[in-house]
C-alpha cells in the first residue's frame, strides 16, 4: 500500500505539473459552459416565440410540454458534451504511460518494488480521478439552472454518473494505446479513432435485419446508447457492467502491454 | 583472461563487505535475428565492484535490463542471491538500486518529492522515509536544489540525483548504466567520486565505455562483444594490455 500511495502521489505531482491539465481541465469547463449558454439561448428564444406568436399549430402564449429546460436545455448538452469528450479526454492519457517509455522512466519504476498491476492501477485511478474532477467542473452551470428547472437531485445524480462513468471509459481507451506506443502522437491519434468507433454503432442495426445476433452485437459495444440510459435518468445493471467491462479489459490490456514490452524489448 | 563463450567465466573475488551475488548462466537474449547477449555465463560476488566493458551495442545495456528484469530472456538464466528476476521480481527489486542515464528521471518533479517517490516505491514511509531522503541528501550533496525541479538541475546535478534515488534504500546490489555519458569533465569527476565513495559497501556493476572510469572504480571487469563474454578478470589484467582497445574489437578471442 506503502508504494501504490507513493505512486499515485507522484502521478498527482507529475500531472498537475504539467500545463495540459490545466488547458484539459479549461476547455472542458469553457466548451460545457458555451454548450449550455448555447442551448440557453435557444431556449428562451424558443419561448419567446411561443410567446409571442403561433407556432406548429400552438395558439400565442401556449408552451408545449416538450419545450423546457430539461428536454431543450440538458439533454442536448449532455449528449454534446459526450461527444466533445472523445476530442479533449485522449489529450490527458496519451502521455501517462507513452511518456514514461520515451522518456525512459518506465525502467526507473519497473526496478522500484512496485508490481506492474500496482503501476497501471495507479495510473488508471489517477487518470480516473482526475476526468471524473473534469466532468464535475464542466457540471456545476447546468446542475444548477436545472436544479430550479424542475428535475430531481436523484435524476441528476444519475446523469452525472453517467457522464462520469462515459469520461472514465474513454479514459481506459485512451490509457490502452498510450500503454501501446511511445510516442504520444500516436496514442493520442489511436485513442480518437478508436473512441470515435466504439461511440455508436445503432445506426447500423437497421441494415442488419437479416443478421440478429450481429446486430445485438454492434449495439452492444457502443458506448452512446449506454450513456443515454443514463441521462434519462436510469441506471441500469447492464449498463454498470458495461461501463466495468470496458475499465477491466483496458486494465488487462494496459497491464499485457507492460509485460509485452518485457518480452518484445 | 580471456574466457571461452559459455563457460563459468573467473572465480568470484573475495567478499569486501555487505552485498548481493548476481550470477547468469547460459544467459542469451534475441531480438529476432540478433542475439544481443549470447549464452553468457559471469558471476559477481558479493561486495565486488564489477566494470562491464564494450562498445556502443555489445550488449551491456541489454544485460542490464535482464539483471534488473525489464526484459526477459530468450535462453538461460540470472539469480540475484538465487533469485530469479522472471520467478521472483519482487525479491530482486528489494536487493537492486538501479540508476540509468541522466535523462531517465523525472523532469516535473522537485528533487525531494522525488526522491520521497523513489523510497515510498521501496516500502520506506512515514518517519524512516524523510530520514531516508535527508541523509540521501546529505550524502550526494543535494542540500542547494533539494527544492528545485529535477529538469532545470544541471547534468551534473541531475546524475547525482538519479544516483541518489538508486541509492536511497541501501540495496545490497547497485546497477548504474553510464554514469557519466554527456557530462562535462568536472561533472564527471563529480559523480565518479560520489561513485568512490560507496564502492565496496556492495556489489556494484559499472556499465561504462570509459576505460579510466572503469580503472578507477572498479576491481574486476568484463568485456562484452556482439553479446558475448570476450574477458573477465582483475580490472588491471584486463586493461593492461597494450591495445586494450582490441577487447572492444573482439580481437582477444
Amino acid at each position: 500500500m506503502i508504494r501504490f500511495l507513493a505512486l499515485v502521489r507522484k502521478e498527482l505531482l507529475v500531472l498537475f505539473a504539467s500545463p495540459l491539465a490545466y488547458i484539459v481541465l479549461a476547455l472542458v469547463v469553457l466548451v460545457a459552459g458555451l454548450l449550455f449558454f448555447d442551448h440557453l439561448r435557444a431556449y428562451n428564444q424558443i419561448l419567446f416565440l411561443f410567446q409571442t406568436s403561433t407556432m406548429g399549430g400552438f395558439e400565442s402564449g401556449t408552451i408545449p410540454d416538450h419545450v423546457n429546460l430539461r428536454e431543450t436545455v440538458f439533454f442536448p448538452v449532455m449528449e454534446n458534451l459526450g461527444f466533445i469528450l472523445i476530442g479533449l479526454i485522449p489529450m490527458i492519457t496519451m502521455r501517462v504511460f507513452a511518456e514514461e517509455r520515451s522518456r525512459g522512466t518506465d525502467e526507473i519504476l519497473l526496478t522500484t518494488r512496485l508490481s506492474p498491476g500496482q503501476i497501471v492501477a495507479g495510473k488508471f485511478l489517477v487518470t480516473y480521478g482526475f476526468v471524473v474532477l473534469a466532468m464535475l467542473a464542466s457540471f456545476v452551470y447546468p446542475a444548477m439552472a436545472i436544479l430550479q428547472g424542475g428535475i430531481g437531485v436523484q435524476h441528476l445524480s444519475s446523469v452525472f454518473f453517467g457522464l462520469s462513468l462515459l469520461a472514465i471509459s474513454l479514459a481506459s481507451i485512451g490509457l490502452v494505446c498510450s500503454a501501446f506506443t511511445s510516442s504520444q502522437f500516436m496514442a493520442v491519434v489511436a485513442s480518437w479513432a478508436l473512441c470515435f468507433v466504439l461511440w455508436d454503432w445503432s445506426w447500423l442495426t437497421p441494415f442488419l435485419r437479416d443478421a440478429e445476433s450481429l446486430a445485438r452485437f454492434v449495439d452492444a459495444i457502443s458506448i452512446h446508447p449506454r450513456y443515454s440510459v443514463f441521462a434519462e435518468g436510469v441506471v441500469r445493471l447492464e449498463d454498470l457492467i458495461y461501463f466495468l467491462g470496458v475499465c477491466l479489459v483496458s486494465y488487462a490490456l494496459a497491464r499485457f502491454a507492460l509485460d509485452w514490452r518485457r518480452v518484445a524489448g | 583472461m580471456t574466457e571461452p563463450k559459455g563457460q563459468e567465466a573467473g572465480s568470484p573475488a573475495p567478499v569486501q563487505g555487505g552485498g548481493a551475488r548476481v550470477e547468469a548462466r547460459g544467459l542469451t537474449r534475441r531480438f529476432g535475428p540478433l542475439v544481443a547477449v549470447d549464452d553468457l555465463s559471469l558471476t559477481i560476488a558479493p561486495g565486488e565492484a564489477l566494470g562491464l566493458l564494450g562498445a556502443n551495442g555489445a550488449g551491456k545495456t541489454t544485460f542490464i535490463r535482464l539483471v534488473t528484469g525489464v526484459l526477459l530472456p530468450s535462453g538461460g538464466d540470472v539469480l540475484v542471491d538465487g533469485h530469479s528476476p522472471v520467478r521472483a521480481p519482487a525479491e530482486v527489486c528489494k536487493r537492486l538500486g538501479f540508476v540509468a542515464e541522466t535523462s531517465r528521471i523525472y523532469p516535473d518533479l522537485r528533487v525531494r518529492s522525488f526522491l520521497r517517490f523513489a523510497g515510498g516505491a521501496r516500502d520506506l514511509a512515514g518517519a524512516e522515509l524523510e530520514r531516508a531522503v535527508d541523509a540521501t541528501i546529505e550524502r550526494f550533496h543535494l542540500e542547494e536544489v533539494a527544492k528545485r525541479w529535477v529538469g532545470q538541475l544541471s547534468k551534473g546535478y541531475q546524475q547525482r540525483v538519479s544516483l541518489a534515488q538508486g541509492f536511497l534504500h541501501d540495496p545490497p546490489l547497485m546497477i548504474v548504466d553510464e554514469p557519466t555519458s554527456g557530462l562535462d569533465p568536472l561533472q564527471q569527476e563529480e559523480v565518479r567520486a560520489v561513485l568512490r565513495e560507496l564502492r565496496g559497501e556492495r556489489t556494484l556493476i559499472l556499465c561504462t565505455h570509459d576505460l579510466s572510469e572503469a580503472r578507477d572504480l572498479t576491481e574486476r571487469a568484463a568485456v562484452l562483444h556482439r553479446g558475448r563474454l570476450v574477458a573477465h578478470g582483475p580490472t588491471s589484467e584486463v586493461l593492461g594490455g597494450a591495445d586494450s582497445l582490441a577487447l572492444f574489437r573482439g580481437e582477444a578471442e
